[in-house]
């Protein structure tokens, strides 16, 4: 090793360090709204008001307890999970079959349908949402948990799709003959051989999807209108109007409430979720 | 000889034909046709072709939502449109929202990905991971968050203001119909910036480590290795970040709807909110899908772009 190189060596590692400090200094400020909610939650009726910004003093569990009563968190919770998984489900459903027959068959305009398939990626909720509503209604599937999970199933496809035909290029061309001269025919190709060698890309998509639909507002609120089946994004407006709580802590606690299934999935699924990202590099 | 050579010429290219046709696909792989073509096509045409293509339809009628009465109007939806001040001003605000979402979460996220992608920062993956954080949050739960510190009483901000001796600088952050567009504006990229940085560093990684030996090897320093490799390799990223980014702007609705209701007076409705509320608050469906069609018309050369990118890309992959 150079003299060179031994002088230079420690200088360039106490730049990294004194980047890193800067950055988490900024990530701290980055950070200062979800730490705030958290306190903010913590405090009782009138440390909120007396101790907005401060730590609080009496940690206090009250605001978790009504906001989960008074607005009914567990439903809420319920539903978006009926949605999310039920629609992401629908989507893997959907999606398998294009993504097998588009990207294992030379399909004539096999091309011109993957990009036909493609568009639910890219339509503004606004500019669907009235004639859907429409069709849901003719459907009997308006105000129905079903109708929300198709409607999610089906623009959740696109993303799906273009996943899983990623994943499909790198299952080997010698398995799928192997198995075609043992006589396997499409259907059992599919389900004993291209379904397990999937399941990564299904998970990857799924996982994505799933966080998708929890955070979708615009449908569900056209959608249904009915209390008993709402989503979490939809029973959260009601904190926004003030007649509902009497102190900031209770929206806080309900926020913090219906994120905590997302973070516990991103906590778990954070690998497949940059994966997910970097394959599709997809929507927002 | 030669004759044979022809005759085998001959079946290969109408075996090629054949296999090209589609109805003797269709014969040989009902199965995959089926699930693969038919269904999706089908699915897809009840619950997002017919819906596109009815919704011009629908511009041309007057209608509640509700009635059987649904008289043509022909373009009067629209002369009304472009009459209505309230919707210039959600077309202008719109604009000004994805113009400054591509400069500022855009650009923040692109500086942010070269710098955890340098190598001079420890712990990259941790700031990668809590960064992206807040994109899987809902708006609803972003905009009540940022309530707690917007609120001109007891919001944090100007409490901390107040407390310090800066309490000039206080302000009725949502309530100020000249800031409270940019309030709204900086919130949102609170929330999105973590997707342009998540979709840039994929990007850098893609680029290979040579080019960037190469040139540190002729003397070239970090902001010239960001000017002159990172960036114009990044374009296609860049490019597709750009359009989602618009398509998104283009959707804006959620925190408009928590956060101010449009308010104060129309100051932050954008087209997404105002064809909600003239929809489904005045029940002038006729009226409302003719605003569908103008964010429509707006979004399709940007979605065109995005979706023509990914697809080669994953065609390309394959």
């Amino acid at each position: 090793m150079s003299p060179e190189r031994i002088t230079k060596h420690p200088r360039i590692k106490i730049n990294k360090l004194v980047f890193t400090l800067l950055l988490f200094s900024l990530l701290l400020v980055y950070s200062y709204p979800v730490f705030l909610t958290i306190i903010t939650s913590l405090k009782n009726d009138a440390e909120v008001i007396q101790n907005p910004i401060g730590l609080p003093i009496q940690v206090s569990f009250g605001a978790f307890m009504r906001a989960w009563t008074t607005l009914h968190m567990g439903n809420l919770i319920m539903y978006s999970l009926l949605y999310s998984i039920g629609g992401t489900l629908l989507a893997i459903l959907i999606a398998i079959g294009p993504a097998y027959a588009l990207g294992r068959f030379n399909i004539p305009g096999g091309n011109i349908v993957f990009v036909i398939l493609l568009t639910g990626l890219m339509v503004p909720q606004q500019t669907v949402v009235i004639p859907l509503y429409e069709v849901l209604t003719k459907l009997s599937l308006l105000n129905n948990p079903l109708g929300l999970i198709m409607v999610h199933g089906v623009y959740g496809t696109a993303f799906v799709l273009l996943v899983l035909r990623g994943f499909i290029g790198s299952v080997p061309k010698e398995l799928e003959d192997a198995a075609r001269m043992d006589g396997c025919n499409d259907f059992r190709l599919l389900s004993d051989i291209f379904l397990p060698l999937l399941m990564p890309g299904i998970l990857v998509a799924g996982v994505l999807n799933i966080i998708n639909i929890w955070r979708e507002l615009f449908f569900a609120l056209i959608f249904l209108n009915n209390d008993a089946i709402n989503p979490v994004t939809v029973g959260l407006i009601k904190v926004t109007q003030s007649t509902y709580f009497s102190s900031w802590n209770l929206p806080a606690a309900a926020v913090l409430i219906s994120q905590i299934p997302i973070v516990l999935i991103y906590i778990v699924a954070y690998q497949w979720i940059q994966q997910g990202m970097m394959a599709g590099a997809v929507k927002g | 000889m030669a004759e044979e050579i022809n005759k085998k010429t001959f079946k290969t290219v109408t075996k090629f034909r054949r296999e090209n046709n589609f109805i003797y696909q269709f014969g040989r792989h009902p199965f995959v046709f089926i699930i693969g073509i038919v269904i999706p096509l089908i699915l897809y045409g009840i619950f997002i072709g017919y819906p596109l293509v009815s919704v011009f339809t629908l511009s041309f009628f007057k209608w509640d939502g509700i009635s059987n009465h649904m008289p043509f109007v022909g373009l009067q939806n629209y002369i009304s449109l472009v009459q209505d001040p309230a919707f210039i001003q959600s077309l202008v605000n719109n604009i000004k929202w994805a113009v400054l979402t591509i400069i500022f979460p855009v650009g923040l996220g692109l500086l942010l990905a070269a710098i955890l992608h340098s190598g001079n920062i420890y712990f990259s993956n941790f700031f990668r991971a809590i960064i992206f954080l807040p994109t899987t949050m809902s708006l609803v739960g972003v905009g009540i968050m940022f309530a707690l510190i917007l609120n001109p009483s007891f919001g944090a901000l100007n409490t901390l203001f107040n407390s310090s001796g800066l309490g000039f600088l206080a302000q009725e952050w949502l309530g100020n119909s000249k800031l409270a567009l940019y309030t709204l504006i900086f919130v949102f990229s609170w929330g999105y910036i973590g997707l342009p940085m998540i979709l840039f560093y994929a990007g850098m990684s893609g680029i290979p480590v040579e080019l960037y030996e190469a040139a540190s090897l002729e003397g070239s320093g970090a902001f010239q290795n960001l000017r002159f490799i990172t960036i114009p390799l990044l374009s296609p990223v860049t490019t597709m970040t750009i359009m989602l980014t618009v398509i998104n702007s283009l959707r804006a609705f959620d925190l408009v709807m928590v956060m101010t209701g449009g308010g104060p007076f129309g100051q932050t409705t954008v087209l997404g909110y105002f064809m909600y509320l003239e929809t489904f608050g005045n029940y002038k469906f006729g009226y409302g899908a003719a605003i569908s069609v103008v964010i429509l018309l707006l979004s399709i050369v940007f979605a065109a772009v995005y979706i023509k990118n990914v697809a080669s890309e994953a065609m390309h992959v394959s």
